[in-house]
């Protein structure tokens, strides 16, 4: 029955933008009510409790654990081997349409062009790529307006100490 | 390790001579330390970018550009946007999405950034993208591929690299060796400090830029879900630290640090809508 409603549960959410993914948690964790530290804490999932992600805002990810819905810290998760593939394959659908139809067609893969470390030290410079990539470059004043249409608001944030150096 | 370099620097000088009845001619001498000191002092901002854009044609050899225009611009939109946050926010920046299911991400000086289609295909939103675009741009401000070329056995090459050979745009058999160096250093990486340094300002970046900050450690955790023997993340594995140790470090610095930014968007929709093709 569990297996079902999880199942329901995939099926559900693979219509929208994000289908739901496994995790477990990697620690003890509170499940909150609500995206806050001082929200209702629900339940406490042991140690490598199974949760599915629902959504992600900011910190938080909201999860399912069985019947419960709520929201733990994101990084007191880790998602299950292979949890994002779906993603993944639907992502380079998109891309690999939008290609086909915005362009030329899709570029067949050779197997002397590729990222590997053999491919990289034996690569032969594409100046007409460099030339076209010159063309999308995007100036201030396009960012700027770019950042205005999303609502984006630069703010001061001061860098990160961090160990070492 | 400047004192090594001083010393073979002199015994190179000294061997050249040897018919020189073992004298050394100590006016070339001088003139070779010199110019390994040289290797040692700023590369200027006109030879950075001559450099990087000589790599980023490298790199674009072994993977094309995507196909699509209204991507490749959106990219640029928001890498630049991220830039004009940052110290050197002037640099001629260049955002490339590359054709190829490879998970990773580059940087190469002078404001070159690179992510492949792979990486951009596990990302949820704007703020994922804006995370990984914003820890490339940091690598650039921080020089450390300079730095890496400099540490390495092409160090010589960079004391070679001075104003009036720039000026043959390209065709100089130095800088072609200082490219393939540089190119070389995708498959090698960068020192681990230089990714957590990365991390560190790639967040505080994107937050800067009005984005939710935990964009960047949220495609790290995507990608710890990825079979590490999938072949396409056997270069990233290779030249990078383990997502366990980034995400361990990030997370206790972010937090209470960013805690108030929490409220920033991530825009899924309008990133959703380019990928989609919608626009």
């Amino acid at each position: 029955m569990r297996k079902l409603l999880v199942w329901c549960c995939a099926i559900g959410f693979a219509a929208s933008a994000w289908a739901a993914e496994e995790a477990y948690t990697v620690r003890a964790t509170e499940l909150k009510a609500k995206p806050y530290s001082d929200a209702q804490t629900l339940m406490t999932l042991p140690e490598r409790s199974k949760v599915m992600v629902v959504q992600r805002r900011a910190s938080w990810s909201q999860v399912k654990s069985g019947e419960t819905s709520g929201w733990v810290k994101m990084l007191s998760l880790q998602l299950a081997r292979g949890a994002t593939d779906r993603r993944a394959d639907n992502g380079l659908r998109s891309l690999f349409n939008v290609a086909r139809s915005g362009g030329s067609g899709a570029t067949v893969t050779t197997g002397v062009r590729g990222l590997s470390e053999e491919q990289l030290k034996n690569a032969q410079p594409d100046p007409q790529a460099l030339q076209e990539l010159e063309r999308y470059a995007a100036d201030r004043r396009e960012a700027q307006r770019f950042a205005a249409e999303g609502k984006l608001q630069a703010q001061r944030v001061d860098y990160l100490a961090g160990g070492g150096k | 390790m400047r004192a090594i370099i001083l010393l073979c620097a002199m015994t190179l000088a000294a061997s050249a001579h040897a018919l020189d009845f073992g004298s050394i001619d100590w006016d070339k001498a001088a003139k070779m330390v010199q110019q390994v000191k040289k290797a040692n002092t700023e590369v200027s901002e006109p030879q950075e970018i001559e450099l990087g854009s000589g790599i980023a044609g490298s790199l674009l050899g072994a993977a094309p550009l995507l196909d699509n225009p209204a991507l490749q611009r959106y990219v640029n939109r928001v890498g630049r946007w991220i830039a004009l946050q940052s110290e050197r926010p002037d640099l001629p920046w260049h955002f490339g999405v590359l054709d190829d299911e490879d998970i990773n991400a580059f940087a190469a000086p002078g404001g070159y950034v690179f992510i492949t289609k792979g990486l951009l295909a596990r990302m949820n939103n704007e703020a994922e993208l804006a995370g990984v675009l914003a820890h490339e741009i940091s690598h650039v401000l921080r020089k450390h591929h300079l730095q890496a070329i400099r540490k390495g056995a092409r160090s010589e090459l960079l004391a070679g690299l001075a104003d009036d050979v720039i000026k043959s745009r390209g065709g100089d058999e130095r800088l072609g060796k200082l490219v393939s160096a540089g190119t070389e250093l995708y498959a090698r990486g960068l020192d681990k400090e230089d990714e957590f340094e990365s991390d560190r300002m790639g967040v505080v970046l994107a937050a800067r830029a009005g984005y939710d900050p935990y964009g960047l450690p949220a495609v790290l955790q995507t990608l710890q879900s990825v079979n590490p023997t999938d072949s396409n993340l056997a270069l990233m594995f290779k030249t990078h630290p383990g997502f366990d140790k980034r995400l361990e470090l990030l997370g206790p610095l972010m937090s209470p640090a960013l805690d108030g930014l929490e409220g920033q968007p991530d825009l899924g929709r309008r990133f959703a809508a380019v990928i989609g093709g919608g626009k």
